[in-house]
Formats: C-alpha cells, sequence, structure tokens
C-alpha cells in the first residue's frame, strides 16, 4: 500500500533521515520505537508531506506522491495524522471538528457528516459529548475526538505521533484502548510510541529508528526479546531498567522512591515486590553512604520478564572493595534485611570496577526466627 | 513521618504513621530522646499507621530502648503488621522487644 525507497531528509545541512526503505502493506500495524531525535517525526511527517523529503520516493498505491503534480489534499485524506497535542480547532463543537473536513473537502451533506460523526463518536465512547468544546474535554477525551475526528476522512492509513505522550497516566489507557479496538478492525496504522508494553502487543511490526536508518526491524518478539543490533539491544535493555548514579550522601531517598515507583508500575510489578524492591535500595544505600562521595556508584535495577526477576547493580570504581564485607555499620540490621530479600549476591571486581549484584527473592523467604 | 502522643494513665502512647527511614529516623530520635529527658519513662510505640520501616527505623527505636533501659524504664510495641511486620522479621528485630496486638493488650503488659 505504501512503498518508501530512499528516503532522505535534512534540515539546514543536518541529515535527520539518512535512507529510509520501507513497505507497509494494507491491514499492518506498524509500531515505529528508538530514542528522541532519531528522526521518528520526521518520518512520519514526510509520508504525509507535512515536511517536504530532501530524497527518495514515497507510493501510495502506486501513485508517487512526490510527483509535482499530486493532490496533496487527497493524500492527507488516504494518510491522515493524529497528533501528540490534539490539534482539534477549539472554537468548534465536537461535532464540528468532525463534520468540518468530510463536508468542505469530501462534499458530504451537513446531515450525512453529522450521522457518521455520531456514529464515529460512539465508537470512542464519547457521543455525549457531541456537543461539549474541547476545552470541556480531559486530555484523553481530546484525543479520542481527534482520533474520531481523523476516521471521519475514512484514511486507509493513519499516523500517529505519540498519542498518548501529552497525557496524564490515569489517561493514556483509555486512548490506547481506541487505537487496539481500531488493530482489532483491520485499520492500517503506523503508531509512534513510547508505550512499549502497547507497542509490544498492537503491533504486527516494529520499526527500530537511528541513525537516520531503520536500523533493525522485526515482529514484536524479535525487537523485544530478540534485539540482534548493539544499538537496539541498548535501548531495549534501557527501557527495562532503571539506572541512577549516586554520588554524594545527599543523595533525594525520595526522588528516587518516586523513580524506582514509576519503573515499578511500567514493569507492571506487585506492591509487595516493589515494596520490597525500595527496601533493598534504602539499605544498600546506606551501606554505601559512609564511603560516599569517594566511592560514588551507579545503580541499576533490571527486570526480566521471561525469568521475573529483578536484578540490583551497583557498580564503583576504587580498588577492590565490598561495601558488604566492611562492616562499616554499627549492627546487622540492614545486611539481614538485604539477605533476606535476596536469592544470591555476588562480588566481582572486574575491569577495575568493584560490581554487587543481587538477585532479588521472587517470593519473601521465610524467616527463621518463625520456625 | 507523623508523631502523636497521649498520655494514658502515666504510659506514653506514642502513635508513628508514615515512614520510619533514612531521612525520618533522626527526628523520630529527637522527639523520644526530648520525652524522656522530659521524665517519661513508660511508653507504648503503635505501629496501625506506620506504612514503611527501613534498619535506619530499627536503629531509632534501639536508640529509644538503650535510653529507657539506663533510666529503668519500658517500652511494648503494638499494632506491628504489614511491611513493618515483615521487617522486624527479616532483622530478627521482634525477638529484641515485646510485642503485643493492639495498645489495650500493650498497657496491660506495662501496668
Ligand atoms: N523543522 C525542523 N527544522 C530543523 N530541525 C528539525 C526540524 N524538525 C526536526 N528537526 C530535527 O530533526 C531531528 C529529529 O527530530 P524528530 O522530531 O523527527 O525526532 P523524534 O525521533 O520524533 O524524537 P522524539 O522521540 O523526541 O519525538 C532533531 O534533531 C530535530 O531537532
Ligand atoms: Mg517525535
Amino acid at each position: 500500500m505504501i512503498k518508501v525507497g530512499h528516503l532522505s531528509k535534512s534540515f539546514a545541512g543536518t541529515t535527520v533521515l539518512a535512507d529510509i526503505s520501507t513497505e507497509i502493506k494494507k491491514g499492518e500495524v506498524i509500531a515505529i520505537i528508538g530514542p528522541s531525535g532519531t528522526g521518528k517525526s520526521t518520518f512520519l511527517r514526510c509520508l504525509n508531506l507535512l515536511e517536504q523529503p530532501s530524497g527518495g520516493t514515497i507510493e501510495i498505491d502506486g501513485m508517487d506522491i512526490l510527483d509535482k503534480k499530486a493532490d496533496i489534499a487527497k493524500i492527507r485524506q488516504k494518510m491522515n495524522m493524529v497528533f501528540q497535542s490534539f490539534n482539534l480547532f477549539s472554537h468548534l463543537s465536537v461535532l464540528d471538528n468532525l463534520t468540518l473536513a468530510p463536508i468542505r473537502l469530501k462534499g458530504m451533506s451537513t446531515q450525512d457528516a453529522q450521522a457518521k460523526a455520531l456514529e464515529l463518536l460512539r465508537l470512542v465512547g464519547l457521543a455525549e459529548k457531541a456537543d461539549s468544546y474541547p476545552d470541556e474535554l480531559s486530555g484523553g477525551q481530546k484525543q479520542r475526538v481527534a482520533i474520531a475526528r481523523c476516521l471521519a476522512m475514512e484514511p486507509e492509513i493513519i499516523l500517529f505521533d505519540e498519542p498518548t505522550s501529552a497525557l496524564d497516566p490515569t489517561m493514556i489507557s483509555e486512548v490506547l484502548s481506541v487505537i487496539r479496538r481500531l488493530a482489532k478492525d483491520g485499520m492500517t496504522m503506523a503508531i509512534v510510541t513510547h508505550e512499549m508494553d502497547f507497542a509490544k502487543d498492537v503491533s504486527n511490526r516494529v520499526l527500530y529508528m537511528d541513525e537516520g536508518l531503520i536500523y533493525e526491524e522485526g515482529s514484536p518478539a524479535q525487537i523485544f526479546d530478540n534485539p540482534q543490533k548493539e544499538k537496539t539491544k541498548a535501548f531495549i535493555n534501557r527501557i527495562r531498567s532503571y539506572h541512577c548514579r549516586i554520588g554524594s550522601p545527599d543523595y533525594d531517598l525520595y526522588a528516587m522512591n518516586a523513580e524506582i515507583e514509576a519503573f515499578c508500575e511500567k514493569q507492571v510489578l506487585p506492591k509487595k515486590t516493589r515494596d520490597n524492591l525500595l527496601l533493598l535500595v534504602e539499605e544498600l544505600l546506606q551501606i554505601y553512604t559512609p564511603y560516599l562521595p569517594a566511592m560514588a556508584f551507579e545503580m541499576t535495577i533490571a527486570y526480566s520478564e521471561k525469568s521475573g526477576h529483578l536484578t540490583l547493580m551497583c557498580e564503583s570504581a576504587g580498588g577492590p572493595f565490598n561495601p558488604l564485607d566492611s562492616g562499616g555499620l554499627p549492627d546487622d540490621f540492614g545486611l539481614m534485611i538485604i539477605k533476606k530479600l535476596t536469592e544470591s549476591i555476588t562480588y566481582q571486581f572486574v575491569d577495575g570496577k568493584n560490581r554487587l549484584e543481587l538477585l532479588m527473592q521472587k517470593g519473601p523467604k521465610n524467616s527463621p526466627h518463625l520456625e | 513521618m507523623d508523631f502523636k502522643t497521649k498520655n494514658e494513665a502515666g504510659t506514653l502512647i506514642v502513635s508513628v504513621g508514615g515512614r520510619l527511614d533514612t531521612v525520618t529516623a533522626p527526628e523520630y530520635e529527637k522527639q523520644i530522646r526530648a520525652l524522656i529527658d522530659g521524665g517519661n519513662s513508660r511508653f507504648v510505640v503503635d505501629f496501625a499507621r506506620l506504612d514503611y520501616i527501613s534498619s535506619a527505623g530499627l536503629r531509632g527505636l534501639l536508640v529509644m530502648a538503650k535510653l529507657l533501659n539506663a533510666k529503668d524504664g519500658k517500652v511494648c510495641f503494638a499494632n506491628v503488621n504489614g511491611n513493618v511486620r515483615s521487617v522486624f522479621e527479616m532483622s530478627g528485630f521482634n525477638d529484641l522487644f515485646k510485642i503485643e496486638n493492639s495498645v489495650s493488650e500493650a498497657l496491660a503488659t506495662l501496668a
């Protein structure tokens, strides 16, 4: 349906897209992921001709859309886009937002356009908001209206550019479920998203963009569970882990806790696991604190979906030194808690670094004191 | 952490809420020290409202027990449940202290 060949785009001499070739077939749902600034939005904007590509070809159903004579309005009807920031007309009611383009661009009668609009609003669960104005809606509702407005043009493919990243966390799922529903109904879509779980379960194919290229592509299982190339692996690992550096004894425990809680939420970990993880982190911090700032360390928490295990790694420079053996604390309470919370603790001195690796217990260990 | 006290026939009931951790344990110690310096020697610590405790919090409780020992005072804990209970168990802390299920039982033990 869409064929992209050697597409490139530069802004004032800076190459953003170097050489992009791919094909999107009818009914496919493509997730586009990658680090910030790698040209994901630029790619979608080129497809939709919101940006003029610097080179290459884009064909829709065999028609070259970069041809000077191509009808841009027509192309945008076929390939409609939903933006992060909704882009609704604030002076128009929800219903008028949906009927405007079909009446003006498709020559639909007002009556038909309104009937169609109401049907689409029902599809996204917002029929009762037809007469409201965008400012009276929540972010999630605005984005659902934006999706309905896009559907009103009966596009053959919808391009989504981070449709949920401007939303409060509580509103993300209502928008994602509308997109899931469209996927189920066979809508062809290309979705740029940072919601990795969503990308994984909604798409048939994942494009990982980096270095101005489609650096790696494959099925969701291939890209998320078994990436082959170095940068893809690093990216996937990063989203599966939490990383921070502790350089001073005045670290902000509560700010760290909030970040770790957000990480746990993303990985959908049970509350008990989260509580144990927060406790383990605090106990480790206390053990390291007497040696800060001399022994600044990097902490990485990683979750393996396959094994269900959480691992916590602390790395610090300096001579060989295992803080757990150091006896730097007045008592053993912290160490006892750490041991109870973990299945194994390994200390290694590798490449000039002290590496402490703790594998967390999946379930709480029974306390021998109770038996 | 929030810290409330109530006097019940010469025994001070201390109710701690929120978190007793690296950040808040010094404040707990400070408040307890002031109360003991002020002549209180019998305490019930009620953990019903406490959501989280770490070894730093345990250390605060230990300091309290030591101060009281030096003055022939007594302390009993009540409502040690949930997360707090598991930390007590993990650290072997529940072998070191008198713990009762409720404030009234704790008061009875001290009486
Ligand atoms: N109109 C423009 N003029 C100049 N530079 C631009 C323009 N649009 C984008 N860029 C640059 O192109 C690069 C890629 O931007 P783009 O928005 O496509 O990245 P992205 O992958 O969508 O990132 P993010 O995940 O943060 O949305 C960035 O370095 C950006 O500064
Ligand atoms: Mg973008």
